[in-house]
Order: C-alpha cells, then structure tokens, then sequence
C-alpha cells in the first residue's frame, strides 16, 4: 500500500436535533466544507477523483447526496461521488474507501466524510394508509373512490417514525438502547458509573468549547430559516450537568429497572465532517502540508444485541494489522454512544477472561482515561449517525496536533453488531 | 427574386417563411429591408392561397434564441415627421393585414425573443407556438420608448388575451415567458425546440382548446360596458401612481384602446397609427430613444472573447455594501468568499444578500432550492486563507484610507497574480491607493451604488498606473452581472456623486434660506427625480453627506464650500433612515411615517416662498456647471457618459434624456445667463460659471457637440 495522507479536516458544529440546523438538508451539511477546503488549499476543481459520503438516513429528495455535495460544492461535473451506508460507521467507511483507493494508487485526491440531518428523518405513512392511497389511484369511478375513502379508519394515521425503526436492529428486534441496558446488566456496570462518565463528557466538551479547542476543527455554518446566521459552536452540551442532577432523570428504554437515560447516551443530531485525502504525489504536486496519514482501518462484527462491544474487536483487529500495542497509542476517540457501552468496552479489554468470550486470546490493554475523549464526547457533542466516524477522526487529529503526539486511535461501536477503528499518525509533530 | 433577409420556401405544401437569414448581428430586427421582402413573400403566399395552392404558412427564425425583436429602433428614430410615421405605418399595416386575411391556417414558430413587432407579426397568424426554450419570451416594449405598438398590437392581443392581460403587457412593456404565454392563450402549444419545425404542421390543423367554462365566464364579464369602464379607470390610476403624468405614451394607449372599442379593423388601426406617430415625434420618446441608443453603446465591448471571465468573486467587508455586492455574485453563480474579522459582522452581510433574494423568493422568480444553493454560494470567512479561488476581489471596509491601503498590502499576499483586485470607495482617492499595492496595474477602483440590487450603475475608477485589460475586464463583468458601467477617472466623488454633490449642498442652502421641506422636495419630484433632496439625503445618511461635503471642499474649492445645515443635523444626531430619524421620521422596517419636528428647530423660523421652477434651476443648473467641470477635467470621455451615469446612478427622469442632454435642449445660453444672476444673487463662487460652460456658449456648441 502507499502511503495514504489526511490533508485537512473540518466538521460542521455538532448540534441537537430539532434546534439551529434543522433547515439544513443534508448535502448543505457536507457542500460548504468541501469548498473551503478546496479553496483554503488552492486546489483546481477539475482534479478530485472522488467525493464519498457517508450518510444513513439518505433524504428521499437526495438518495445520492455524495454526488449532490460534489456538485454543490462546485467541483467540476466529471468528478465521480457516492454515498456509503455502515450505520453508525459511514463516515469512517468513506475513510476507508478512500483510504483503499489513494492507497492502491487507483485515486490520489479524495473528499471522504459524513453527514447527518437527523431532523429531518421523516414520518412516513403506515401501510393500510399507503394501500388507499393506492386503491384510490386506480379506482376508476367516483362510487368506487367513495367505497374507498369509506375504508378510512383513524388508526391509518399513525406514522412510521422512520427514526424510530432506524435505531431498532432488524435482526434481533432490539432498540440501540436495549443492548446497552443488556451490557450494563452482563458487565455489571451501575448507573453512577454511566452517570459519571456522562457527566465527564460534559464537562470537557463545555471546557474545551470555553478554551477554544474546536475553533480549528470547527467550520462555521451559514444557518437560519432566512440564511442570515452564523453557528460556530457546538449546541446540546450541558454545562452545568451534575452527577446528581443526572441521576434524577428516569431510566428511557427499560422504565422500571433501567441504567441507560437520555442523559447518558448520545442525543439525536445534525451535523457533518469532512476530509480531504491525498496521495504522495498529489501532496507534493500540490504544495500540500498534510496534518495527519492514516495507517490503516479494520471492521469487525459481533452479535447484534451487543453491538456495543463492537470497538474491542475492531481495535484489537487494526493493533494486530498496524503492529502497534495499545500502549502506543497517545490519543483515543472512542464514540459515546452510552456510557454503559464505552465503559463495557473499557472492561472487556483490560480483562482478558472477558474477552476470550469473543475470541480474544490476550488482554487488549488499558486505555487511561487522561487519553480518552480528552475533549468530551457523543454524550455531549451527539452523534450524528453518518458523521461520526469522521468527525472522530478530524477531533482525533486536531487534539493530536496540540499535544505534539504521535498516534491516534478513532473507533465507534456500529448498530447491527459491529465496530470500526481507524488510526493515524500525526505528522505535525 | 432572391431574397437576402428573409427565407421563402415551400415543402410539401406548407409555406415556411424564415426570419433572420444571413442575420450578422445577435438580435434580428425589422428593417426597411426586411420588411419589403417580407411584403414579397406575403403577397406570393396570398396568391397560392387564393388558387389554394398551399395547406399553410409558418413563420419561424433561422437564429437560435431569437425569433424577432421588433423595429430596428433608428428605423423610428429616423421618422422626419408625423405624416412620415403615418406613410411609413400604412405600408406595414398593409402587409400585416395580408398575413392576417390570409384563409390558409397560419401559424409562427416562436424560440426566443419575440418583442415588438416580431409579436404584432405573429398575432397576425391564426396560432403562436412557442418553444420550451427558456429564452423565449414575448412582448410589446413600445412603451418603454415613450411610443406604442404601431403594427395593430394594440388591436390584436387584446383579442388574443383579454382586455386586462392585453394592458398589463402594453403598459409595462413586461415580456411573457413561453410557458406563461400559452397559460394566458397568447400561445396556441408549447413545442420542444428540436422538434419544432417537424411537428408544426400537424399542429396548424388541430382544433383549437376549447375554452373551460370558467374562461368562458371570465370573458363574459370583461366584455361588457362596465367592467370595460372599471378596467379603464384603475389601469389609468395605475399609471399616474407610476408615471405621474410624466410620460405621455401610456395614457395615450388607454385612450386609444378605450376609444377604438367597436371600431372597424381599419378605423382602429388608423386611430392606432395616429397615437403611433404623435407619440414617436414627441420630446419624451425622443428622449427615451436616446437613451436607449446611449446605453446599447456602454454594452459595446469589442474584444470580449479575449477577455478573462470572473467564474469565483470575493468581497472584504461584510457591511450593507458587502453583503450587497456578495448577492451580486452569488446571483450571478460567482460562488463568493466573502470576508470580515468576526462573525456578528458576517451576518450583517448574510443578512443583507438574504434580504435581497427574498423579494425574488416571494414573486416566485426563484425557488426555495436555488435560493439555498445561491446564498450558500456564499462562503463566510474570517480568514483570507481562500482567495486563490477569487477572479475578482472587492474590497468594501469601512471608508478608511490606511485602512483600505493595509487591507490591500495583505490581500496581494494571498491572491494568485492574475486577480482583478477593486475598491468599492465612494470618496476616497483610487489613484493614492494604487500605492498600497505592489502590483498596481491589476487595481481600480468600482464604485456601486446603494442598494446594489436595485441600482444599476457601476463606476469603474482608472489611475495611471492601471492596466488598460484590466479595466476591460471590469466591464465585461459588469456587463455579465447586468449592471451598467460607466468608466471614469479618479477625482472627488468621481462622476455622479461630484455632480450630485452641489443638488445636495444648494438644497441645504435653500433649507437655510427659509425654504420649506415640501417645497423643496416636491419641486425635484415635479422635475421628474424619483426622490426629493431631502429623502435623498435620509436615504444617504447624514454623516455621509458631511464627509463627502468635505471632501468636495477640499477638492474642488470654494465653489463645494458645504451648508452648515448638514453639519447641524448631523451633530443633533439625525443621520436619516440609519437611525430612523432626519429631515423625515421612519419605523423599524424603514418606512416613512412622516416628517420630523425636530427638524423645525435647525431651520429658520421666516418661511421663503419660492416659486417652483426657480428652486428647479437652483438645484439643477449647479449640476450641469459641475458636468462641464468634470468634462473640461476630462473625468470621463463625453457628455453621454454623464448622461448614463445620471440616470442609472441617481434616477435623473429619462424623459429628459439626461442632465447634459436636457441642458442642451434647455439651451447652454439661457443656462449661463440664469447661472450669472444666480451669481449676482445668490452666491458668487458657488454659481460662478465653469470656464467650459463659457466657452462652449461662445462657439455656439453644445454638450453634445463636444
């Protein structure tokens, strides 16, 4: 493989559904960033191989929305895009492929990233309403449309959350939350441990936002029913969270018995990242000051009703691929999808009688918490789903490059029983 | 005979008559030429009609995107007389009647421009078909000219559309768009462009679309006597609200079509061609013909292929400027960076391009999805990181020498070479601040005008060291953006501002003399300006008034020696419409809710009464001394320079054809003599008369002589 190199990456902020980016379609999520790239780094647009997007509610209006944000973005019409869908892991899957191809020296510029508008998921009629609207398409007579509508019962307009059926796994039946309550159970982890480590995730996000720390990461967005705003930062942390004050709020999937509440998983979000990907000719050719390299990505899959679980394997799988131990990893980025789910990870992994449960032979390691999500994470920042695997990847190393370290691991844990890890190198030492 | 601009052909069976044969220019007119060969055809075609020789008639045009657009206007220009019009007229109406009486079904292929008498051609034909180019349009822009159809449009689209449709198009002057024009019946079918030709035949015999019963109504409540009568008197309050009785042509085409109702095709067209030819004698059309020949010659651009095209634009400073000029380019799908040092100052900008496009977004010119992509072309930045990208930069900070002077010595830094970089300034000197720059010949200066959505002008400022390309390029541009330039030399205030200074400055000095507000503004609007002085300078803003007043001072002497009345306002702090209130009151949204007292206490208590016609020439005849300042100072070429940049800068009444050119039809002599006792009265330097307008006087020459 040759060598693969992060260029440049900037992500919308990350903000709640349902609040400043809700207007915003998706591909408006991911058009501007390719454009400031290609500006800030004075690159022709007639000389991009590729956009790939992650996305996993695809808009019906943009089932394509990689080939909409290259052509919105300006770049010339014969650049090829596509929109990748790995659940939680789009946006490091459009990683991945781009690594592959810069790597295969098949591509040597490469806009890979992910967006998500998750207000936008849409209400979709059930099927009985579906069905009379198509009886009545084909009724020929004004008598036989009336026998139809006759038909109509309130129930028929119930609405499919689409949502709603997104973050229930198909295979096992199980919401995203059910399978963190089912690692809290079997991994023995309580509702302060979750509680606190949300809490912590707050506080740094509100810390890191307070210092400024995003401000290279973040590329402002042009936001408002009438265009006319500018969102810079980072909207759904909570500042002022408490232990306390968390641990009043009532358990969300398993009402009664339940660890896993609102505040200790990721809320719903609108946001996008994006990074621009080059070969070693293109960096030299170009003029190009690359911030990182990727060294390699490995996905792994797991049952589906502990899907949580994901990133142990996945980080195991790319240590072995990259010849690295854990214990040289400076900085991680690990999604917070639940606390009840990273802390699972975190015990799986240091604990190797756990991990032989799937299949791992050794102890992975213990990763510190001074390296883990030093700036806060999904539980603060959300997690919008396409995004995140490359909006891990463009904080990851952005923080690298302020501690002057070396490597960085990015990893998420994936609905339908999966995880994916990615590291890179630092190159601005 | 052969035919040279017209083609005469016929294929199995059907008669096609092409348009714009061996057309050179872009657009195909109407000329002596062409419609003598178009009265050969015709008359070739009425005698296979009559023998039966031929199943129907198309017109159609050999030009891509241009079926017809109307007279050749220097063909009306060149009409001696009112008898000439009416000569010239009856041999038109002859050869439209022939097309009209023709028994064959007849038919006009419609792709693209279809003004004038391109249309009065093809109402003539039984159907119109339109093609789904989006370039085509149809219209009767007579009225635009100060004239009105003479060919019988006022005749036959009233049939065609309805009575009130009919006067919506005739007196605005408004085109229709393909697919709206067959949504109002003036178009029989819409045609997809390729297969235009090949279907027609077909369609000339289909039976026409029958009227629902709803159309039906409609045209059994417009066809009688009152309904008639309503129409009439609110379309005629329409006009006085829009022209103020200023241009003749419009209430000449409501009396025309008012009067000519139930008269015989040839008593109409008599009545029609009688309204033609009075109007195309008079000042006003004239005037407006002149215009309309000075602006087609500041669109003249020779070498535009070998000019670079600006496909990326910047602007610095996110102000109402700004944010005006970044919609220019995000209109115009130029994708801008648009830069300021913080985000509270880019949403100034975003605000002011967002409150741009809304009009549009509310009249449905633009959808909600081109809306987006237009005002996310924007590209918002506090860095000057992307502006490789830009083709042409526009600098518009804040009125600050060596502030525009450190803005541009950092720019160069990030620009690639080949960038045009420009100064929106409205008063600083271009030429000092070519000095900033390492690579001056790349600078100049562009000044537009505030609201840049709305007013068209643009003055683009040479200095020496300016490379002659690069000023064509700005033109290009210019042009490209729909705006119209006017290339001047640096100087105080450029070209309009200069001359709008001393209106302004002698309005402040009739206000200290005792003349009233109203009088005062209402003089200018009787003259034909689209706002008083007084409006003017709320609209301006008081603080700019007394920068620029000093400024003019400094630059031009004794004679721009400012008013103290702006200073006053100025420093009891009523700036105009900035902070709601100057010589008049405005609410949040900026509308006018009245005058404002507090004005009374700056001015002084004695009232002057003066006559109207006397504040006119103190307000104007300082402009026309100024004109000939900037002239004999050669800030610009020639007198219709001025011209161009009075009316498209400053709203001067084009009826009047202009300020040089009502000065010249005023008379220089008169005008020097009334500036002289001016002097003795008045002021002395203020009216002292310019050595140029003195010379001109004794050689007998005029502003358009020059």
């Amino acid at each position: 493989m040759k060598p693969v190199y992060l260029v440049d990456g900037k992500r919308t902020p990350c903000v709640k559904s349902g609040a400043e980016l809700k207007e915003i379609a998706s591909p408006y999520l991911g058009h501007y960033l390719v454009r400031h790239l290609m500006d800030k780094h004075g690159l022709p647009s007639d000389q991009i191989d590729e956009v790939i997007v992650g996305c996993t509610g695809a808009p019906a209006k943009y089932p394509n929305v990689g080939r909409i944000i290259a052509l919105e973005a300006g770049l010339h019409k014969k650049t090829s895009g596509y929109s990748v869908h790995r659940n939680c892991a789009s946006g490091m899957e459009a990683l991945s492929q781009g690594f592959d191809k810069i790597g295969s020296g098949r591509s040597h510029l490469i806009f890979a990233g992910g967006v998500e508008n998750m207000s936008q998921m849409p209400l979709m009629f059930n099927k009985d309403m579906t069905e009379m609207f198509i009886n009545l398409m084909k009724a020929k007579s004004p008598a036989a449309k009336l026998k139809i509508i006759a038909g109509f019962r309130p129930h028929f307009l119930a609405p499919v959350i689409a949502i709603e059926q997104g973050l229930t796994d198909p295979f096992c039946g199980k919401n995203m939350g059910a399978t963190a309550e089912t690692l809290a159970r079997e991994l023995g982890i309580s509702r302060k441990e979750q509680d606190e480590f949300a809490n912590r995730s707050h506080h740094l996000a509100a810390a890191a936002t307070k210092a400024g720390k995003f401000r290279e990461e973040i590329l402002p967005i042009t936001a408002g029913y009438k265009l006319d705003k500018m969102i810079a930062d980072d909207i759904g942390f909570r500042e002022n969270s408490t232990v306390e004050g968390l641990g009043k709020l009532k358990p969300y999937f398993e009402k009664e018995t339940g660890t896993v509440t609102v505040a200790n998983s990721c809320p719903l979000t609108d946001g996008g990242s994006m990074w621009l990907l080059a070969s070693e000719e293109a960096v030299k050719k170009y003029n190009l000051e690359p911030m990182a390299k990727m060294i390699d990505y490995h996905f792994h899959g797991l049952e589906p009703e502990r899907m949580g679980l994901g990133p142990v394997l996945a980080i195991h799988g790319l240590l072995k691929r990259a010849g690295l131990k854990l214990s040289d990893i400076d900085l991680f980025e690990l999604n917070e999808a639940f606390a009840a789910q990273v802390l699972g990870c975190l015990k799986v992994m240091a604990d190797k009688n756990l991990s032989a449960r799937w299949g791992i032979d050794e102890t992975i390691g213990t990763i510190p918490l001074d390296r883990l999500n030093v700036n806060g994470g999904g539980i603060a920042l959300g997690h919008p789903v396409g995004s995140t695997g490359s909006r891990l990847v463009v904080t990851l190393a952005h923080e690298l490059k302020r501690q002057k370290k070396k490597y960085g691991l990015a990893s998420l844990c994936i609905g339908g029983g999966q995880g994916g890890a990615v590291i890179i190198e630092n190159l601005k030492v | 005979m052969s035919y040279q601009h017209i083609s005469y052909e016929i294929k199995n069976e059907i008669i096609w008559i092409g348009l714009g044969y061996n057309e050179k220019k872009s657009m195909t007119t109407l000329t002596r030429d062409s419609l003598a060969e178009l009265t050969l055809a015709i008359a070739a075609a009425t005698e296979l009609d009559q023998k039966k020789g031929a199943k129907g008639l198309c017109f159609f045009s050999h030009k891509p995107g241009v079926f017809l657009a109307g007279m050749d206007i220097s063909v009306i220009n060149d009409l001696k007389n009112e008898a000439d019009a009416l000569r010239n007229l009856e041999q038109a109406h002859k050869l439209f009647n022939a097309v009209e009486d023709l028994k064959m079904p007849t038919a006009s292929l419609v792709d693209g421009v279809c003004l004038g008498g391109g249309l009065e051609l093809s109402l003539c034909c039984k159907k119109i078909f339109v093609s789904d180019n989006s370039k085509t349009a149809l219209g009767l822009p007579e009225v635009m000219l100060g004239i009105l159809p003479g060919f019988g449009g006022t005749y036959r689209l009233p049939k065609k559309v309805g009575l009130p449709a009919a006067l919506d198009m005739i007196l605005t002057g408004k085109q229709v768009k393909g697919k709206n024009a067959y949504k109002m019946g003036l178009a029989d079918a819409i045609l997809p462009i390729e297969r235009m030709k090949e279907l027609a035949p077909q369609y000339l015999t289909k039976p026409k679309k029958k009227k629902t019963f709803k159309e039906e109504i409609e045209k059994a409540a417009m066809d009688n006597f009152l309904t008639r009568k309503i129409i009439f008197q609110k379309a005629r309050e329409q006009v006085m609200k829009t022209t103020k009785g200023f241009y003749p042509a419009p209430l000449k085409i409501l009396e025309l079509l008012e009067g000519g109702a139930g008269k015989s095709r040839a008593d109409y067209l008599a009545m029609e061609a009688q309204g033609f030819a009075e109007l195309s004698q008079s000042v006003q059309s004239k005037n407006l013909q002149h215009i309309f020949f000075l602006t087609d010659n500041s669109k003249k651009l020779d070498n535009k292929d070998q000019l670079p095209s600006v496909k990326r634009g910047a602007v610095i400073g996110a102000g109402v400027m700004g944010g005006g000029i970044a919609w220019l380019f995000a209109h115009n799908n130029q994708a801008p960076l648009m830069k300021d040092i913080t985000p509270a100052a880019l949403e100034l900008g975003l605000k002011q391009a967002s409150q741009n496009f809304a009009g549009a977004l509310k009249r449905r010119r633009m959808t909600e999805d081109e809306f987006n992509r237009k005002m996310r072309s924007i590209e918002p930045t506090l860095t000057l990181e992307g502006m490789k990208s830009a083709d042409l930069v526009i600098e518009a900070v804040v009125e600050n020498m060596d502030l525009k002077k450190k803005v541009f010595a950092e720019l160069e830094e990030y620009v690639r070479p080949d960038s045009i970089l420009t100064s929106n300034t409205s008063s600083l000197s271009v030429q000092e601040m070519s000095k900033a720059l390492k690579k001056p010949e790349r600078f100049a200066g562009l000044h537009f005008f505030n609201p840049v959505n709305k007013m068209p002008l643009v003055e683009i400022i040479t200095h020496d060291k300016v490379d002659p390309k690069t000023i064509q390029t700005l033109i290009k541009w210019a042009l490209e953006v729909k705006k119209t330039p006017i290339v001047v030399k640096d100087g105080p205030g450029f070209l309009v501002n200069r001359i709008l200074a001393p209106y302004l400055n002698e309005s402040a000095f009739l206000l200290e003399e005792g003349v009233s507000v109203e009088a005062l503004d209402e003089a200018a609007l009787n003259f034909g300006m689209p706002m008083g002085p007084c409006r003017l300078m709320d609209e301006i803003g008081l603080d700019v008034c007394v920068k620029v007043g000093k400024i003019m001072h400094e630059g031009l002497g004794e004679r721009a020696i400012p008013s103290t009345l702006s200073t006053k306002l100025y420093d009891a702090k009523l700036l105009g419409k900035k902070n709601n209130k100057g010589f008049y009151l405005y609410d949040e949204k900026g509308k006018s809710t009245g005058r404002n007292s507090e004005i009374f206490k700056l001015l002084p208590s004695k009232k002057k009464h003066m006559d109207e016609m006397m504040i006119q020439m103190r307000l104007f005849l300082p402009m026309v001394n100024e004109a000939a300042y900037i002239l004999a100072d050669k800030i610009c070429d020639k007198a219709a320079t001025v011209d161009v940049g009075m009316i498209y800068g400053t709203g001067f009444p084009p009826f009047k054809g202009g300020l040089l050119r009502w000065a010249d039809q005023e008379g220089l002599e008169q005008i020097v003599e009334r500036l002289n006792n001016f002097a003795k009265e008045v002021n002395q330097e203020r009216y002292q008369v310019s050595p140029m307008l003195s010379m001109m006087v004794n050689d007998k020459r005029k502003f358009y002589d020059l």
